[in-house]
């Protein structure tokens, strides 16, 4: 018998289960509802609405950012939230109480927030496909690049999430200053703004970050060339999208075991009751 | 028990086991072993560090002194083979709430599939593990709709879906009615005889390690102050059982060791004369009792580590 296939395969059945149950929730529906239905009311809206300089509609124009968002909203913040939570109540330590658990988690986190993903940008791409004229215009070239940028993205993303679900102490910390630092991280990463507008040091910031990047990626994929005249340098940086997202996956790849399997040597039965204690004593 | 030496192969063996908790030292000197299909029950007040001695065990936490060995190897580095062997009930969990139980079961028992061994099938089939812990009625519902009772024995069907050969069990009947609780008692008694389970568990219930446990051992004050049959401590302790009688109208009171012989010669003596006869042989109780206040007055007992000892002990 496999000791390492086994728990992986046993992670990928996990992840795929857990998918399954939150498409059985109701708060979760509610959620990708919502989600989507202001989605659709934000480009009806704004369907008229023309970027002059460069001819587009301004639906057409954010789209590629709308994307490159989702897939930083799920496989970075939203897969950190988990993370913390699970801490919290108990599945990281029932992970570590069984026999390859912890690579079973893992795996099982990779495998549903990969699900999770495919599905939230589905859906957004067969929404923006019906309501945005032109939306691929560049044909197959076109899909394909998405698909290949969802991927690195994915990569870039997960180790991010991972890191940041076992740094935080609490899922209440990551949904107060992480959400913050999530929509400062969106507005320097010019999704809705081209950055280009910006001041110098907010454009030098935003390009350190991967969410920068992924939206560039998504617009070079999606938007016709004349577009590219509102971004900085005048180029697409197809080369250096794929190289700093790299970079990002690779460092996250080191980084993350490191710091999962320190996560994990702390959990205890007796942290995780204190950890409950402590919230029922911040609600009490 | 298989047992044909006298001292069968020692499951869990803690020799001179300390763990502080920055300057608080809540393990003073806690030795101990556990025979192969022994059950030891672990007592002590709260706050005594039982629950500390039981994650040391497991392998949850590193200890600060002392020789430790589970299953022949020390828990802190054991690999995933010896996590194969072993069992872990903890104290509470409110974890996988979407999960139905058939599905978390199924899930859970294949991570020991590459361990089965051909005396110890892993995983324990799904259907009879639930029929064993009665959820078979609620096996399809999800986690979050079990009562307290029901959530708890799912929480012993994923501590034995492994078929561990040891079992940790922390505090494992809290909240449980007198049914639940009998049940449980033939599912660690069916564990215990037909498995050959070897099973260390924590309670505050006096009766219940009375009626589990074959060894019964009392932490108090970060020490073990007491460990033997049920029988041994309460004769240990107060080693004398009380006789109190009438004879022409007055009231006795006698204690002695035995009690059989001392009736015996008090019939002798006054025959007829003797009145409302009561013998009775100190209890569990009161042997726990009195060590345990005995160890109070001596030792102030110890607080649980706060939060903030606890994170800082990592």
């Amino acid at each position: 018998m496999n000791t390492l296939g086994t728990p992986i395969r046993a992670g990928l059945q996990r992840g795929a289960i857990e998918f399954r149950n939150s498409l059985q929730n109701p708060a979760d529906l509610g959620y990708y509802v919502v989600g989507n239905i202001i989605f659709v009311i934000v480009i009806l809206l704004n369907r008229n609405e023309m970027i002059d300089e460069i001819g587009m509609s301004v639906p057409r124009m954010i789209f590629p950012g709308v994307l490159a968002m989702i897939l930083v909203f799920v496989a970075a913040y939203g897969l950190a939230t988990v993370i913390a939570t699970e801490r919290e109540d108990g599945t990281l330590l029932r992970a570590k109480s069984l026999p390859g658990g912890m690579t079973g988690y893992v795996w099982g986190q990779i495998a549903r927030t990969s699900l999770e993903l495919a599905f939230s940008l589905g859906i957004l791409i067969v929404a923006g496909t019906v309501l945005i004229a032109g939306l691929w215009e560049g044909g197959i070239l076109s899909v394909a690049s998405v698909l290949a940028l969802s991927l690195i993205g994915l990569l870039a993303c997960v180790p991010i999430g991972f890191v940041l679900g076992s740094v935080f102490k609490n899922p209440r910390s990551l949904g107060g200053w992480g959400f913050i630092v999530l929509g400062g991280l969106i507005w320097i990463s010019g999704l809705f703004m081209p950055l280009i507008a910006m001041p110098e040091w907010v454009q030098a910031l935003g390009q350190v970050f991967p969410l920068y990047w992924l939206g560039l990626g998504m617009r070079a994929a999606m938007l016709p060339d004349s577009a590219v005249a509102i971004e900085l340098a005048g180029d697409w940086r197809v080369v250096e999208t794929f190289a700093v997202l790299g970079v990002w996956a690779v460092v996250g790849l080191l980084l993350a075991p490191v710091l999962l399997r320190r996560m994990a040597r702390r959990e205890s039965g007796s942290a995780v009751e204190a950890r409950r204690h402590a919230v029922m004593q911040k609600v009490g | 028990m298989a047992a044909t030496t006298e001292h069968p192969r020692s499951v869990i063996s803690v020799e001179g086991l300390r763990m502080a908790y920055g300057s608080k030292e809540v393990l003073r000197n806690v030795s101990f072993t556990l025979g192969e299909g022994e059950v030891v029950a672990l007592l002590g007040p709260n706050g005594a560090g039982k629950t500390t001695t039981i994650e040391i065990l497991e392998g949850f936490r590193a200890r600060s002194a002392g020789e430790v060995s589970v299953l022949g190897s020390d828990p802190i580095t054991a690999d995933e083979r010896w996590r194969g062997r072993i069992g872990v009930v903890l104290q509470s969990w409110r974890d996988h709430a979407r999960w139905r139980v058939r599905e978390l079961l199924a899930q859970f028992g294949r991570y020991y599939a590459p361990y089965s061994e051909a005396d110890r099938p892993r995983p324990y089939p799904v259907d009879e593990l639930l029929a064993l812990v009665g959820l078979t009625e609620v096996a399809g519902q999800r986690v979050r709709s079990l009562s307290g009772g029901q959530r708890r024995r799912l929480d012993v069907a994923i501590g034995i879906v492994g078929r561990p050969e040891l079992l940790f069990l922390d505090e494992p009947t809290v909240g449980f009615d007198p049914v639940a609780r009998r049940d449980f008692h033939d599912v660690i008694h069916r564990l215990a005889d037909l498995e050959g389970t070897s099973i260390l568990l924590t309670t505050h219930d006096l009766s219940e390690a009375e009626r589990l446990a074959d060894r019964i051992l009392i932490l108090n004050g970060g020490e073990i102050v007491a460990n033997g049959s049920a029988e041994q401590l309460a004769r240990d302790a107060a080693g004398t059982t009380e006789v109190r009688w009438t004879r022409a109208g007055h009231r006795h009171v006698h204690s002695t060791a035995d009690g059989t012989a001392f009736a015996r010669d008090l019939f002798t003596q006054y025959g007829d004369e003797i009145a409302d006869l009561e013998i009775r042989r100190s209890s569990l109780e009161d042997t726990y009792l009195a060590m345990v206040t005995a160890g109070l007055s001596t030792e102030p007992s110890l607080e649980q580590p706060t939060i903030e000892q606890t994170e800082n002990a990592r």
